[in-house]
């Protein structure tokens, strides 16, 4: 099909969940009701480190309007996690706390007061222990032990090696040797974690929560509760942001259901945003130390790159983590020699697991900016050198994965034209500068559990369009995107197609929201349902048409045989017909995976089928720095992607403003800090500092247009990719504008201020 | 034993509603601490969340009529009741033209949202070394109107704030307005609020000028430093190398660098080492007073 066939695919249509979003009448978790429903809280843990004793918990029962209390006997011996192999985390608490915060009791009571009212008098005690708050206390001989069965707290690592990397480097020009680290963030969703639960009395459970992953929710209650999945279902409400902090079931979610359970009452927790942004999911503190060779005409030969994550008190998604930074280890850059030596250890800070943009986001940074310094130090041009090392279409990266299609050249291109690369080089203004980057990112994976996508697709006897796909809204825009797709398919307006809410009894539920999965996977998935209702009523079509269901065209809400479009029929009076002449009601349904799809040895690194396809970006950012005070303005941002076909181009500038601003957040504002206690320091809105509408500069996007053969319409992942340049694009334009050699985000006026004090005197 | 420090829901209290300033006055000197007089409540109610504060009665102030006055009147200045947000300075028509610092200086704080909700008094009152609108109105000398049982007193802005979150107000005490004198001709003011982000901060620290020029020499000057010291600071020293003396580059420096040195900061993991806060209040003074400087033209 040519682009200008399309006539929905493509275009920057509305979101189809917009009116009741602005409108107020999208409902939340915090927003359900049930009658006789209870209210739960937590009892969170004062310490960083220390062994339960007891809890006694007789006054907080006794108090009225008490309902039930529960601890971590309630969920005796179970431990879960991401996979069965990596489970270390007991649904909360059981005979030991590892970082502040975490719930180690949960109350439902009649009301919110009477809750946390009860929550006074549970009595713990603790004996205190001392806590291990950094990777560098944590690997120490003797340090005290997050988890007994973790020696050295350690919690796992990954290892690889492709080509030759000893003689690799002696074949270089230049090598450079750096340590560049990345701190601890927080995830900043709007929508607190929120969860309803409710039981009937065959001990059915529903469970409605603010979650991004509902199948990873789901199996890992089935896991934590100790019941079989048929025994749970999941009903999603709109969800209010997740940017990967909402996969796993969390304290609350467990809490929510073991409560309805023990008091046959509904029971709804929510947590505040206080607790959230200082005790909940966060993204690793990452501690690159990177040897990087070239030569001098700028083809990257090696790198050798050692890594340790802190990323507290469990693992989560953590065996990911490390393989990803080393799948990523220069991509979308060249690299043929790579070593990779990766190690994530336990502290007694809360958990590190995934942030939109895995640990994608910190590898672009990190080799970014490598190859931008090693091109300054040889003098060369780093839009060059980037542009000379990039990745081709067709090749195959050193551990196994395939490039099925890529625009990035195109990218580099467009956006060094937009920005004034070389003319605002040859005329500098002092204290400016412009700094180049380029991301990329997969187009999700396979991980544990079932893999494949799925959808249903069905026509109503009034022409309109039901879809039930097994993907989950968290305001990127899925529905709309797969509203699109299928409208295309069967020729039909935008507006005839409907969704509801996600339920894992009426859809099989996609394996999670991460990775840039959804387009693809899910994507393709609607396609294949929307074909397999289209060709059923094909054939009803067909008999009234006298045609071969075959030849059939659907289009402007019309059927008519491809040689005759003259002789159309309204697609309503072919669905009429079906339902009201025929007998034969209009079903479909599809699935897709990535054929062969693997999942990755996540400490070997080596796979070839790990992911349908990769998307790329490139990224140019002007800064100004105030020399007086070390404050960074951000001037102006161009960037272009490559994100296949966008099916709606509207929502992919929203994702790459989005991934923008937060990425601007970490490169410039964002750290999570902890006192000598492991207290939060930063744990609210107040001292936590994400971006404001004011701190972010205008931003420019592209899209290069590239058919990806497996992507559905062509497309690829787009939420994610966008994430993975800006860091450190806005680092290579500090050091482009000022001459400082920054590495270690955020790059606070301060931080900024020293080194150019420091440069000072070292030329003095 | 110790406990995890949560964010909770509002405690319960009785609502008062006074109709008339010595009904408040009374109410407040009748039950001593048990009553806090409630205005904007931007940081009264969160302090309740967090357990710090539990009255017993909160006594709104918003039954009484007029309190959100905003009037300038010749020969006698500028008047800003107890109940003008922090919005209605910045946008007065009055207050943009004839003090514009402090409608520059509203235009910093917090977000449009707490603006809005927050009053110019109350953030007097609050007494935080960052409160955004104190140092403006230290350097266009503002007294505090004070009411108790026994009448009514006046007293400087820069004299009611006495350590962090604490001023001369007395429990049974109401502050019913905030009076800015009238500026001499030929002056100019500046409020520079220094952040981590455009908006929703608290400073790393800000500075206040106000200066008066007859031909070059510096008739008047008063600068004010905030969030550097535990209530705002007057930089007496800085303002003493301008006061009388020819305003040039070489003068403007020297009282930067003397604000730069009466400044103190403590090291805060959140908003930066002592030493880099001080070598930022120089920069910024140096930037108030210049563009102070510029307004009187």
């Amino acid at each position: 099909m040519q682009d200008n066939d399309y006539r929905v695919v493509g275009k920057p249509v509305p979101r189809i969940d917009g009116k009741v979003k602005v409108t107020g009448t999208a409902t939340f978790a915090d927003d359900l009701f049930m009658p006789r429903m209870l209210h739960g809280k937590l009892l969170r843990s004062p310490y960083a480190h220390a062994r339960i004793k007891n809890i006694d918990t007789r006054k907080a029962e006794k108090l009225p309007g008490v309902r039930a209390v529960i601890t971590g006997k309630d969920f005796p011996g179970i431990v879960v996690g991401f996979m069965k192999q990596y489970a270390d985390r007991p649904p909360i608490a059981f005979d030991k706390v590892r970082h502040y915060g975490e719930a180690v009791a949960a109350v439902a009571a009649e009301d919110e007061d009477t809750a946390e009212d009860a929550l006074d008098l549970i009595e713990v005690t603790y004996e205190e222990l001392p806590p291990v708050l950094s990777w560098e206390e944590a690997l120490k001989e003797g340090a005290p032990l997050v988890h007994e069965h973790a020696k050295n707290n350690i919690g796992t690592t990954c290892q690889f090696e492709y080509g030759n990397v000893d003689e690799a480097f002696k074949t270089c020009d230049y090598v450079l040797e750096k340590k560049l680290a990345t701190q601890r963030v927080a995830i900043g969703f709007i929508e607190p974690h929120a969860a309803l639960a409710k039981v009937d009395g065959s001990g059915r459970v529903l469970f409605q929560g603010s979650k991004q992953s509902p199948y990873i929710t789901w199996r890992h209650l089935a896991w934590g509760l100790g019941i079989p999945l048929d025994k749970i279902r999941i009903v999603n409400p709109y969800i209010g942001g997740a940017f990967s902090g909402k996969h796993e079931a969390l304290d609350l979610d467990f809490c929510a259901v073991r409560l309805a359970q023990k008091t046959k009452r509904p029971v709804k927790i929510v947590v505040n945003q206080e607790d959230i942004i200082g005790t909940y999911r966060q993204r690793h503190e990452k501690h690159v130390w990177l040897k990087a060779g070239i030569k001098k005409d700028g083809t990257l030969v090696a790198m050798d790159c050692k890594y340790i994550s802190d990323g507290g008190a469990y693992l989560s998604v953590a065996a990911l983590n490390l393989y990803l930074f080393g799948l990523f280890n220069a991509l979308p850059f060249r690299v043929p020699n790579v070593r990779y030596d990766a190690t994530r250890v336990y502290t007694n800070l809360p958990v590190c697991g995934a942030v939109r943009g895995q640990s994608q986001v910190i590898a672009g940074y990190v080799f970014n900016a490598m190859i931008d310094m090693l091109a300054k130090d040889l003098g060369l041009d780093p839009l060059e050198v980037m542009r000379k090392n990039i990745v081709k279409q067709g090749e195959t990266l050193p551990s196994g994965s395939k490039i099925s299609s890529t625009g990035l050249e195109q990218a580099i291109e467009k956006v060094a034209d937009i920005i004034g690369w070389k003319e605002k080089r040859a005329n500098r203004v002092p204290n400016r500068g412009i700094g180049f980057a380029c991301g990329a990112q997969i187009s999700g994976c396979r991980m544990g559990g079932h893999f494949a996508s799925s959808a249903i697709v069905k026509i109503g006897e009034d022409g309109t369009v039901q879809l039930i796909h097994g993907g989950t809204e968290l305001g990127q825009g899925c529905d709309t995107v797969f509203a699109q797709m299928t409208a295309e398919i069967l020729g039909v307006d935008f507006e005839d197609v409907q969704i509801e809410m996600e339920d894992s009894h009426d859809g099989i539920l996609d394996s999670g929201m991460f990775g840039d999965r959804c387009t693809t996977w899910s994507g393709n998935a609607v396609i294949a349902a929307a074909e397999d209702v289209k060709s059923k009523l094909a054939e009803v079509a067909a008999d009234m048409l006298e045609a071969k269901a075959e030849d059939l065209v659907f289009r402007d809400k019309k059927i008519f045989a491809k040689d005759t479009p003259d002789q159309a029929i309204s697609f309503l009076r072919a669905v009429r017909n079906a339902y009201y002449g025929v007998g034969k009601s209009l079903y479909g349904s599809g699935s897709w995976s990535f054929p062969g799809a693997e999942i990755a040895d996540f400490s070997q690194g080596y796979c070839e089928k790990f992911t349908p396809s990769f998307s790329f970006v490139a990224q140019a950012v002007e800064v100004e720095v105030d020399p007086e005070t070390g404050k960074v303005t951000l001037l102006n941002s161009v960037a272009a992607d490559d994100c296949g076909r966008p099916i709606n181009p509207l929502l992919v500038e929203g994702q790459m403003d989005g991934g923008s601003a937060h990425m601007i957040g970490q490169a410039l504002y964002e750290i999570s800090l902890y006192n000598k206690k492991g207290v939060p320091l930063t744990g609210s809105m107040r001292t936590y500092k994400i971006p404001t509408a004011l701190d972010v500069p205008k931003l420019t996007n592209y899209h290069v247009l590239v058919h990806d053969p497996l992507g559905p319409f062509g497309a690829k992942g787009a939420g994610e990719t966008c994430t993975t340049a800006i860091m450190a694009a806005i680092r290579n334009a500090i050091e482009d504008a000022v001459g400082v050699r920054l590495v270690e985000p955020p790059f606070t006026p301060e931080k900024v201020f020293k080194a150019l004090k420091a440069k000072k005197e070292g030329k003095k | 034993m110790k406990k995890y420090p949560s964010v909770r829901r509002l405690p319960k209290f009785e609502y008062v509603t006074p109709k008339t300033l010595k009904e408040a006055v009374d109410f407040l000197s009748k039950h001593d601490k048990a009553a806090t007089p409630l205005a904007g409540g931007t940081d009264l109610l969160l302090n309740m969340k967090r357990r710090a504060v539990v009255p017993q009665y909160l006594v709104a102030l918003k039954s009484i009529p007029d309190l959100d006055t905003i009037a300038y009147k010749e020969g006698q200045g500028l008047r800003i009741g107890a109940l003008a947000t922090i919005h209605a300075v910045e946008t007065s028509p009055e207050v943009k033209h004839k003090y514009p610092i402090l409608s520059q200086a509203a235009s910093t704080l917090g977000s449009i949202q707490i603006r809005n909700l927050g009053t110019v008094v109350g953030n007097v009152c609050s007494a935080l070394p960052s409160a955004d609108m104190v140092p403006s109105l230290v350097a266009l000398g503002a007294q505090v109107k004070i009411i108790n049982g026994a009448g009514e007193k006046l007293v400087p802005v820069e004299d009611f704030i006495t350590n962090v979150g604490k001023t001369v107000l007395a429990a049974d005490e109401l502050v019913e307005e905030l009076q800015v004198p009238i500026l001499p001709a030929h002056g100019g003011g500046t409020y520079i609020k220094y952040a981590q982000r455009g908006a929703k901060a608290l400073g790393i620290c800000n500075v206040a000028t106000w200066i008066a020029l007859d031909k070059d020499i510096c008739t008047e000057v008063r600068i004010c430093l905030g969030a550097v010291g535990q209530t705002p600071i007057r930089a007496l020293q800085a303002e003493s190398v301008l006061k009388g003396n020819a305003f040039t580059p070489e003068t403007v420096k020297a009282a930067a660098q003397k604000a730069s040195e009466e400044a103190q900061p403590r090291s805060s993991p959140l908003r930066g080492s002592a030493a880099y806060r001080k070598t930022t209040v120089g920069a910024l003074t140096q930037r108030a007073l210049l563009s102070s400087r510029a307004q009187i033209g």
